[in-house]
């Protein structure tokens, strides 16, 4: 068995338990993933073969073209559809709604933590508290409603909804996470610069605002994953405009090639995926001050 | 000294003035869309629960707990109940258990750590409708990896059909969603670990603590705090999960995978009863938040002994 560092003595028998349960870890990660990215480098016929082909034999990138540029040219008969030629347009909405939820976010959130953190009164803490029981509701259970308000002032079906939506579920981890930061971060400073004569935005411009950065990353990076991930609504809220209800409109076609199936995929995971490996640090350092206090 | 004085009159005068409005500036586009849209459905939630809602007549009864009572006397709900609770061990223990197994190891000093934790990232960097795809793909009759890897292992002959057993249904839906929660419970653990003192365990040594006490004493003991909110989110998980599922089975093969929140969605979404969906979503929603209630209260307990 591994166990903590410190607890074994250096040893043969540690390093072999070491490398066994890597290679548990490459194999349950990796496995899972390899396939599909295998996949989406075949033609379909090859995806049937018994046994099946680990490395495909003759790699092929016409899954992505199709992907990317809609263009299918003789696959009609491996079950391609223009559908795909939605892919891209849908990459662009999901970037745009996640962008703008990210800045969104940051603003309301990183407001109603400040106000949150610096003017302890009594609204403040009853409100704070019905902020944080929102984690625990399941957000099936109040589409229905929802769906009634929004379309009411109208957004329904357009990227405004979903955008409006992701900002205010992300809304209170980003509000815990950062009434944190702002808590234990540049308390005294902030106090000093505001005796030495600064008004209270200056204060928070110049002071809190430069050291709650890390924090503030964190709950970006978060929110872009949340906002970009998010199926449900997206599904109910609006008609396939994003990337994740849109693969499952794939996966519902009649005939599915799956090999674009799997190349669209691949394509829409890789924002995501570049985020969570470029902010590695402020994920895991925002996972787990979100979730500590959860 | 007046000029002092003076400065010192105006800084608190403005201190004031401040009090008074900017809190609630602050607060308050954060508060009314909070309200708009999450509080009010959520109270929406529970008035439609007492009602009867004929969407084609349009006509809305107050029925009081009727629709409580259907639920409660119906054996399909408590047939969700069974699965569910099926489902959640496994989504529960799975990614708790793998997930200390794999932050155990990545807190090791070995070539290829750093591989391994980034690779760590990796499933819970995926949407839930790519999991739902890509264990589709692992478990697929025709071309799945799952059984063209046993079929290369000679350890069968013909590929089977996971996914029309009811059985392997409902325990490969739950293996996706672990799949993605080990990785959550891992980062989590992996950064508590992180955090823990070498000299603890220098010191323990010194005490003459065997292997096992220092695992248990140490590490264990400074996992607790972490390792209660992992299981915390493990069966919330547990009891929300919806789209993964939704994606894999749709709640078949029968029922076999139907969870109370697919319950939920057939109830709302495929038989338009508004008032009965309403009332699985406030049983789902209290069942959420007695586990959160729960948590919340063993982590002020441990908080307290511990600190």
């Amino acid at each position: 068995m591994v166990v903590n560092r410190g607890v074994f003595h250096a040893g043969i028998m540690r390093k072999v338990c070491t490398y066994l349960a890597f290679f548990c870890l490459l194999f349950w990660v990796g496995f899972p993933v390899y396939y599909m990215l295998m996949t989406s480098f075949m033609d379909p016929p090859e995806l049937g073969a018994k046994p099946p082909n680990w490395i495909p034999r003759q790699p092929t990138i016409e899954n992505y073209r199709e992907v990317i540029i809609g263009e299918t040219g003789q696959r009609g008969s491996y079950g391609s559809t223009t559908e795909f030629s939605r892919m891209m347009p849908a990459l662009l909405n999901s970037t745009f709604v996640s962008v703008a939820v990210v800045v969104s976010n940051l603003i309301i959130g990183g407001m109603a933590a400040y106000g949150f953190s610096r003017f302890d009164f009594r609204l403040s803490r009853v409100a704070y508290l019905g902020v944080l029981m929102t984690r625990v509701l399941p957000a099936l259970a109040l589409i229905v409603p929802l769906f009634i308000i929004l379309r009411k002032i109208g957004l329904i079906n357009t990227l405004w909804a979903l955008i409006f939506t992701y900002t205010i579920f992300i809304l209170p981890l980003t509000i815990w996470i950062l009434r944190e930061y702002f808590d234990t971060l540049a308390r005294d400073i902030e106090e000093m610069a505001l005796i030495d004569g600064a008004t209270r935005w200056q204060a928070f411009r110049m002071v809190v605002l430069p050291l709650a950065v890390p924090g503030m990353i964190a709950v970006g990076v978060m929110s872009f994953m949340e906002a970009w991930s998010e199926f449900f609504f997206a599904l109910t809220l609006t008609n396939s405009l994003t990337y994740p209800p849109l693969l499952m409109s794939f996966r519902n076609l009649a005939q599915v090639n799956w090999n674009a199936l799997a190349a669209a995929t691949v394509v829409g995971v890789i924002p995501p995926v570049i985020v969570a490996f470029v902010f590695q640090r402020y994920l895991v350092r925002g996972l787990s001050e979100g979730a500590v206090k959860g | 000294m007046a000029s002092a004085s003076i400065s010192k009159g105006t800084a608190q005068s403005r201190k004031h003035w401040d009090r008074k409005w900017i809190p609630y500036v602050l607060l308050a586009p954060a508060l009314i869309t909070i309200f708009v849209i999450i509080i009010s459905p959520l109270l929406t939630t529970i008035y439609y629960s007492f009602h009867n809602i004929d969407l084609i007549r349009d006509r809305t009864t107050f029925i009081l707990f009727d629709n409580y009572i259907e639920l409660f006397t119906s054996r399909l709900f408590w047939k969700a109940v069974e699965i569910n609770l099926k489902f959640a061990a496994i989504v529960v223990t799975v990614p708790t258990l793998m997930g200390l197994f794999f932050a155990l190891l990545l807190v090791e000093d070995f070539k290829g750590r750093g591989i391994g934790r980034t690779l760590l990232i990796l499933p819970w960097a995926l949407p839930w409708i790519v999991i739902g795809l890509l264990w589709n793909w692992l478990v697929n009759a025709q071309f799945g990896a799952i059984n063209g890897l046993l079929y290369s292992l000679g350890l069968i002959d013909k590929y089977i059909p996971f996914m029309a057993n009811e059985h392997w249904a409902l325990i490969f839906t739950a293996l996706a969603s672990a799949w993605r929660q080990t990785s959550f419970s891992a980062i989590l653990l992996l950064a508590a670990l992180q955090t823990i003192p070498e000299d603890l365990y220098d010191a323990a040594k010194v005490d003459g603590a065997g292997m096992r006490a220092r695992f248990r004493f140490i590490t264990f003991a400074w996992l607790r705090p972490t390792l209660t909110i992992v299981l915390l989110y493990n069966i919330v998980l547990g009891f929300l999960q919806f789209d993964a599922v939704w994606i894999m089975t749709q709640g078949g093969p029968g029922d076999a995978t139907m969870l109370i929140s697919v319950l939920l969605y057939r109830y709302s979404f495929i038989n338009f009863d508004l008032g009965m969906g309403a009332a699985v979503s406030n049983v789902l929603g209290l069942i959420t938040m007695g586990v959160g209630l729960i948590f919340v209260r063993l982590i002020y307990r441990s908080q307290s002994t511990y600190a």
